[in-house]
Formats: structure tokens, sequence, C-alpha cells
């Protein structure tokens, strides 16, 4: 498994923990889709809950409306920002 | 009051099975507990995914149960909602504080702050309904319900010849850390003697929770089962003899004396009261009449005025009181009114009229 693609993995699992996803399992979630406007029923109040977790778990700060508009798209888009941040 | 005040609905989750009211009340037998905590029901079938997941136990049982009460009334759109709670969202606010005193007082989760928010309950319901209505939140201690429970009546006269539907009800629950922390208190029951006839009698009460909700409205529906004729708080009366003139004032104002009234519902708490001002007045304006209790089927909480409602109206609509409620011996075959006769802490008196219609 690549860092990608482990890094996907782990944020399922944080996402679904962070927003209390009962009955949705990691495998359910499609990391190339979008994450709002989808069957999750995101809404602003979870992406003010992923910025929180981005920052408490990875030390991240999302600048700007538009910049989270682009991280926040997928899951996927979401683990590149993670893993470039980090790297 | 001008317009009759009538309950067209109820929903009740407590440490009892009270949303199978019927097969409650005809039991033989009830939970005990200590403390008592609520048997919550399958939450899914009655509040949407979608929000459920945000919800903490207390928002929960609340919306829970005025999501039955507004279905049974057969209501979409309330005019108003009101919720009494004493000490509101208790499990979410300590996860509020948790999570800041763990980050330093740097990251805050927007979701816990806004569930832990004391008018939390009253506002997912408005959420779930789209209701742009009054929306109101009383947190008044041992006067939290009633509180809400007299804006209601407000409303309903204010209302009018015009049809006004109003969803009220109160809620509150227990915590651990709430239990540990009053605990240092002393001001449990383990903690002072218990009134020696319910202690004979095996009842006694514990802390408790609980949330009961109730649709109301100024016109009658095929299915009411009881209005509310009145409603009084007394905060501290200096004697017994205040307290006796409040119950003589309340009655006179009803054109009724204690003859008319067929069951006294009690608010012994099975802690301190034994002697104090409410026990005098109960042995002394009650002695005599058909008299209930209820507070170790729920314990004791600042809001388990809505559970005496709740018991009342069901008494009422079943026209059956069970034994497990008998204060003294008797046997009732109508009931046409009920008296609540309330009491937190030896500060909050409540008196609450219920009448069969």
């Amino acid at each position: 498994m690549s860092t990608m693609e482990e890094t996907i993995e782990k944020l399922k699992v944080q996402i679904i923990e962070q927003l209390n996803l009962e009955d949705v399992t990691p495998d359910e979630i499609d990391a190339d889709a979008p994450l709002f406007d989808s069957d999750l029923g995101l809404d602003s109040i979870d992406a003010l809950e992923i910025i929180v977790m981005l920052e408490r778990e990875y030390g991240l700060k999302i600048q700007s409306k538009e910049e989270g508009q682009k991280i926040f798209y997928s899951l996927k888009t979401m683990a590149e920002f993670v893993t470039e941040k980090i790297a | 009051m001008n317009n009759q005040v009538y309950i067209n609905a109820l929903a009740c989750i407590s440490p009892q099975d009270t949303l199978n009211a019927e097969q409650f009340l005809q039991s033989s037998e009830f939970v005990s507990g200590s403390p008592m905590r609520s048997i919550e029901p399958t939450y899914k079938e009655h509040i949407d995914r979608r929000y459920l997941r945000r919800m903490g136990r207390m928002v929960r049982m609340g919306v829970a149960a005025a999501t039955k009460a507004l279905a049974d009334a057969d209501i979409k759109n309330p005019d108003a909602i009101l919720v009494g709670t004493g000490m509101g969202c208790l499990e979410d606010t300590e996860k509020f504080l948790r999570a800041i005193y763990e980050s330093d007082e740097n990251i805050a989760s927007p979701n816990q702050f806004i569930q832990s928010t004391h008018n939390n309950v009253a506002a997912q319901i408005a959420l779930m309904l789209g209701c742009y209505n009054y929306n109101f939140t009383y947190v008044h201690r041992g006067f939290s319900f009633e509180s809400a429970m007299l804006d209601a009546i407000l409303h309903v006269q204010e209302a009018g010849e015009n049809k006004t539907d109003i969803l009220v009800g109160a809620c509150d629950e227990l915590t651990d850390m709430y239990l540990e922390v009053t605990s240092k208190l002393n001001i449990w029951k383990s903690k002072v003697p218990r009134h020696s006839l319910k202690y004979n009698m095996g009842i006694k009460s514990e802390q408790g929770e609980g949330a009961a909700f109730f649709a109301v409205s100024n016109q009658r529906s095929q299915n009411t089962i009881a209005s509310l004729d009145a409603l009084r708080m007394v905060y501290k009366p200096q004697s017994s003899a205040r307290l006796t003139d409040e119950i003589d004032h309340f009655l006179a104002r009803q054109s009724l004396t204690l003859d008319d009234i067929d069951l006294v519902l009690l608010g012994y708490d099975g802690g301190g009261q034994k002697g104090d001002v409410y026990d005098e007045v109960v042995n002394s304006v009650f002695d005599g009449k058909n008299q209930a209790v209820y507070k170790h089927l729920c314990g004791e909480y600042k809001t388990a005025g809505a559970f005496a409602t709740w018991l009342s109206c069901e008494m009422i609509r079943q026209q059956h009181v069970p034994e497990f409620v008998k204060w003294n011996a008797f046997e009732i075959d109508t009931i046409r009114r009920v008296l609540i006769f309330n009491n937190y802490n030896s500060a909050n008196f409540v008196l609450s009229l219920l009448s069969h219609v």
C-alpha cells in the first residue's frame, strides 16, 4: 500500500470517528467522490469539524475558504494535501 | 384561565417503560435502580440518522419524546416549541470542556459547543421540522418545566379563537461526572434519613433523569387526554401556613374544594422531607385524600414535574391508578381531577391541576 493509500484509509477512519458517522464503514466512502453533497450528508458544521481534526491530528491549518474548497473536494484531495504538507 | 388548555398527545422516556404507557400502568411491577437511568428506545426509529449522529443522550431522549408527541397529535409545524431543562446538555458540556482542557484551550470542536448549549433540544426539534416559530428554553432549576408550561398556557390564552398547537416538555440527563460532583455535596438521599413510611414500603428515590413532551392546544381533538386547568409555582414559602393558603387560593380560583379532587400526586423524593414544610402540609391539608407518589419511578431531578404531569395524564386517560404509586390504601372508580403537589429540594413547590375532559 502506498503512502497516499495509507493516508486515505487513515483519513476515512478519522472522519468517521470525528463526525460520528454511525452505520458508515471506511469501505463505503469513495475516495474520488465529492465529500460534500454526497450520500454522507455532510454540511458546513462537518467542514468545521474536519478543519479542527486536521489541525489536531496533523498540525495543518486551512488558510482560506478557496483553499478549503479545493482540499475538501474529496478524500483523495484531502489526502494529497496531508501527504504534501507532512512529507 | 379563559381558554382551556388541552393536552392532546404526550410521550415520555424515563427509567420505566413509559413509551409503552398502557402496558406500564397496567403492570404490577416497576424498575428500581440507583441511580435511575432512562430506558432508551432505538432512536433510529424516531430520529433521522443525519441528525442523530450529532446528538448526545439528553438531546436524543428529548427529541425522540417530542417527535412521538407531535406525531401522535398529527402536528407538522407547532406554533411554539417550549422546553424546560434544569441542567441542560451535561454530557456534551463535559465533552466540550474536556476538549478545551486537553488542547490547552486551543482547539474546540464546533459541534460539541453547539450540542452543549442548553437550548439545543428545542433547536434540534425546530431544525428537524423546519419550524421558524417561537422557540424558547427555560433553565429555572426546579421550576424549569413549569416555566415552559406557563409559557404554553399564556400562548393558549393569547390565541383567542385561533387554533394554536404548542409543543412543550422537559428533559434532563444524568452523567457520571454529575453524579461524582453532586455526591460530594451530600445532597442525595443516601446522606439523609429516609421518610420512614417510604422506607418501610421499599420505596425511595434516587437521582433520576428523563424526558416528557406534550402537545397542547386551545382546541380539543378526538384524542384529547386531559385539560390543564391551573398551574401555580411557590418558591420557598416561609411556613406551612403560607403554603396551605396557596393551596386554598389555588382551589378557590377554580371554584373547587378538596372534595372535588380525586387524587393527589405527591412529590416526596424519599429523602429529607419528613417533618418539613412540605410534609407538614401533606399531612394536614391532604389527610384522608387519595394520595400517590411517583419519584420512585423516575428518580429526583429538576424537571421531574414533567414525569408527574405525564403520569397524571396517563392515569386520567386509562382511568387507572397502579398499585405501585398508591401512597395510602384506596380504590377509585372515576378519576376526574388530579392535583399534582410537587416539591423539589424543599424550595420549589408546584400545584398543577389536570382534569378529565
